[in-house]
């Protein structure tokens, strides 16, 4: 007997007449990892809800067909048996936790239950104790870093001791760091404890190779139910994109066997090419460095970003920027790389003009930020915060536009319309933009930037929690805009799409610059900062950081026999 | 000045005891504060709490409050003397002034204004020790037991106000960015500027609450009974505190209901310890809660204590 099973399912939320999901049929069996992905509004978060139970009891709503948990039909489940057996962990640690402590947090699913006071105390102190929170005991919530947050999360719900464990992408508001380490967090949960857990996420690198089955939503239907090596097969023939770049580049090679981590792909890769081609893995970094200088390549256009010198220290005394100089040449693509706390963001805020520099100074479009004004700098200059929520507050769309337009006093010579119809956004001008979904809202708030037509625009980590569809789009978009003359600064986290769209990377580390040079020169010399096509390629060919680059390479090898060890590809 | 009002920790026993206990503890001061005008009875109490916040270790945090009470009692002398006129033991007698006429200033009026200060005092320094030896959540977690709803909406917004006033950095950048220019113009024009920003951040706000209440469904919430989860272990300090508290505000009760702490300081000042009892009452009263002051010295002193304790 499986431990869930969905039969024909429909639903639609209330005062929707299109139907979140349709037949969907599914089971779910005891100790089994599966990976949903789809698209934003494919109804993968609408899923996990009902096998939560919150739909339709928190959701309202109509729903047609029967969902069985445990061998009986989930609608005449006790609701507190029901949150007992199905833990589900959400999207924004934020927005999920109530009480002011670590502890009483942890506690309050368990009060909830009506639990006695030893049970309890049990069950917290083996949950803290698996999950390393116990120096956190006491601790203000609020206090909390986001992983340590999306952690007390996942204790609280553990500690109900759930017999399946449903995370809404769970790492999305995560930096990488932290994201790693609570996806290991789940690893162990169903490899040592045996949990059954249906994780849905959009870091598929992280977690392909864990999935027991890889399930993919598209329009409120589940269209593939496989293993993940299957899945990406499928998913290649069908034009889907939810693969990770090593899965992905084997698929399309069509390989026999598809290898899911980067270890596996190098073995494979290893088995499919001629020995001649490999060149004892040296890694890029380790090499001796070339005595080039990396601003060559550099675009020498005039700059429009010039930092010299710059220092910058918080009011409460933490240094955040140290000695830096970077100038970013009109038509530039710059992606700031770094971990958290490096100073990414405080540089973006300079560069906005936000922050004035402590000491040295910053000059956009050739003013001086110390000596321009804010209102005189953001004709010139686009900022688009890592919340698009922070932007949209207007009825409409349309509104959301002339806002900016009438704040600058620029005259609207069809500009709006313009910007509307590039991001494509004319059919929702008249709809609320909290109507919208986020990767909706994410291009409303980058419109009412764009309006203004800046020179310069500067975005704070615009990738993230958005999918690889989304991804695409916002990059092709950026691409564009870049090419019309605009000249971007982007902090990221995601090397791959650096790798993908940017002309040129800068990384940072501690306040100062690590590395800064054109994409290539500064992802192919990092061995961490290097997207996973790379780290495939490392001692067969130096020159691939997409899938597109390997699968050439591959084919060049192929065709001379083994000729082409570290020579370039051809561009 | 902020940080420096707010709690700390500094392991002092009222920091490492039941909160109820340690609330118990200084609500008993603050209210015999209140109770009390006899000059005798309030120094005791005032000896009890400066010794409580010295153990604390939180003079620190309690001196803005000496200084600031100062000037009050100094304010009160004033005020006193100014409109009282009532005081028969003359000390001063001022020349003829304008619009106030002649002032006198009398001994009462001073003794008065003194000891009012001294009051305030007491009652400031209750909530001063009270901010830096309570955890905030802490006091929720004991007010839970009585008005859990209450409580969690208190928990709820105080979790989430670091979180928007951060958002409100955020809102306001972004719309500076945008072109709002927050300094200029007339005080309508501002204020709407300003009203912009609210509305962003409450309409995020309502957003959020949705999820926050799906995030309390899926755990259960309102599932039926609740239980309580004990999170401060009973141990004996709690009882000694709770008890040293209970016994000393009932004797206040019972001196104040006897007359005995009557004290009269217009016309003319009342003896202070014409008969027997006025001086013992404030005595006992006080050296009721001397256990609690004594265990929070041999706290930090005598180590060993604090396995018996």
């Amino acid at each position: 007997m499986s431990l869930m099973e969905i039969q024909n399912l429909t639903y639609y939320y209330p005062d929707s007449p299109k139907p979140a999901m349709k037949n969907i049929d599914f089971t779910l069996d005891e100790g089994e990892f599966i990976l949903v992905a789809g698209s934003s509004g494919s109804g993968k978060s609408s899923l996990a809800r009902v096998l939560a139970g919150l739909i339709p009891d928190f959701y309202g709503g109509r729903l047609i067909g029967r969902v069985f948990f445990n061998g009986s039909e989930l609608r005449d489940a006790e609701r507190r048996l029901l949150c007992s057996s199905v833990g589900i962990v959400f999207q924004d640690p934020e927005k999920q936790l109530v009480m002011t402590s670590v502890e009483a947090e942890i506690a309050f699913g368990l009060e909830n239950l009506g639990l006695p006071q030893d049970e309890m105390f049990r069950r917290i102190s083996e949950v803290m104790s698996f999950l390393g929170l116990s120096p956190l005991q006491q601790e203000f919530t609020a206090n909390l870093s986001g992983g340590q947050k999306q952690k007390v999360a996942l204790a609280a719900v553990l500690a109900m001791q759930p017999r399946l464990l449903i995370l809404d992408e769970p790492t999305s508001q995560l930096d990488p760091m932290a994201a790693e380490e609570f996806l290991n967090l789940v690893e162990r949960l169903n490899k040592e404890l045996g949990y059954t857990v249906l994780l849905i996420e959009q870091r598929l690198e992280r977690c392909f190779h864990l999935a027991d089955r890889l399930l993919v939503m598209e329009r409120g239907e589940i269209v593939c139910d496989a293993p993940a090596a299957e899945a990406a097969r499928w998913q290649v023939a069908h034009a889907h994109g939810f693969i990770p770049p090593v899965a992905r580049l084997f698929a399309l090679l069509d390989c026999g066997a598809i290898p899911l981590t980067v270890k596996d792909g190098r073995r494979e890769l290893k088995r499919m090419l001629p020995a001649s081609t490999y060149s004892a893995a040296q890694p890029a970094a380790n090499k001796i460095p070339q005595r080039q200088a990396p601003r060559e390549k550099l675009s020498q256009n005039p700059a429009v970003l010039e930092a010299r010198d710059l220092w910058f220290t918080y009011p409460n005394g933490r240094e955040a920027l140290k000695g830096i100089n970077c100038s970013i040449g009109r038509g530039d693509f710059a992606v700031i790389l770094g971990e958290n706390a490096a100073g990414k963001t405080t540089f973006l805020k300079q560069a906005a003009g936000l922050l004035k520099p402590g000491r040295g100074s910053v000059a956009v479009v050739g003013k001086d930020t110390r000596a321009a004004s804010l209102p005189d700098l953001v004709r010139h200059i686009g900022y688009l915060s890592q919340n698009p929520n922070d932007y949209l507050f207007q009825d409409t769309v349309e509104e959301e536009l002339r806002f900016t337009l009438d704040n600058l006093g620029i005259y609207d010579h069809g500009v709006i319309e313009n910007v509307l119809t590039q991001l494509g956004l004319s059919a929702v001008r008249g709809v609320n933009p909290r109507d919208l979904s986020g990767g909706e809202r994410q291009r409303v708030a980058l419109a009412s930037v764009l309006v203004a037509n800046p020179e310069l625009l500067l975005l704070d980590e615009p990738t993230r929690g958005i999918d690889y569809l989304l991804k695409a789009e916002l990059g092709v978009l950026l691409q564009r805009l870049n090419r019309q003359g605009m000249t971007i600064v982007m902090v990221t986290h995601d090397v791959e799409f650096a790798a993908e769209y940017a002309s040129r990377v800068i990384l940072m580390f501690d306040g100062r610059i690590a590395s800064d040079g054109t994409a290539r020169q500064v992802l192919e010399n990092s061995l961490f900062y290097s997207p996973q096509a790379a780290r495939l390629f490392r001692g067969f060919a130096d020159d691939v950081l997409t899938v597109r680059d390997g699968i050439e390479v591959v084919g060049k090898i192929i065709r001379t026999g083994g000729e082409l060890v570290n020579a370039s590809k051809p561009k | 000045m902020l940080e420096t009002l707010c709690y700390e920790e500094k392991d002092a026993l009222l920091q490492n005891s039941h909160p109820a206990a340690v609330m118990l503890f200084l609500a008993v001061l603050f209210f015999q504060a209140l109770l009390f005008a006899h000059p005798l009875y309030l120094m005791g109490i005032f000896i009890i709490i400066i010794l409580a916040v010295v153990v604390s270790g939180a003079y620190e945090k309690c001196e803005p409050y000496l200084a600031m009470s100062l000037w009050v009692a100094v304010l009160l002398v004033i005020v006193n003397t100014l409109f009282v006129h009532t005081g028969q033991t003359v000390i001063w007698r001022s020349p003829v002034l304008p619009v106030l006429g002649r002032l006198d200033i009398s001994l009462e009026a001073i003794c008065y204004g003194a000891v009012m200060g001294v009051r305030f005092l007491i009652v400031l320094l209750a909530f001063a020790l009270y901010n830096a030896v309570v955890h905030p959540d802490k006091i929720m977690s004991v007010f839970s037991r009585f008005a859990f709803k209450s409580a969690l909406v208190l928990s709820l917004s105080t979790r989430m106000l670091p979180a928007v006033a951060r958002d409100l950095t955020n809102v306001m950048e972004v719309q500076q960015m945008r072109g709002v220019q927050f300094g200029t113009g007339n005080l309508r024009e501002r204020l709407r500027k300003y009203s912009w920003l609210l509305e962003v951040i409450l309409i995020s706000s309502l957003e959020g609450s949705l999820q926050i209440a799906e995030a309390m469904q899926a755990r259960a919430f309102g599932s039926g009974p609740r239980s309580r989860y004990q999170r401060f272990p009973v141990r004996p300090r709690d009882g000694i505190i709770g008890l040293a508290s209970i016994l000393s505000v009932t004797l206040a009760v019972y001196a104040k209901a006897r007359g005995f702490a009557d004290y009269v300081y217009y016309p003319q000042l009342g003896t202070l310890a014409g008969n027997f009892p006025a001086l013992v009452w404030p005595g006992l009263i006080a050296l009721a809660l001397l256990p609690v002051v004594l265990m929070g010295w041999g706290w930090r002193h005598c180590l060993s204590w604090r396995s018996k304790i």
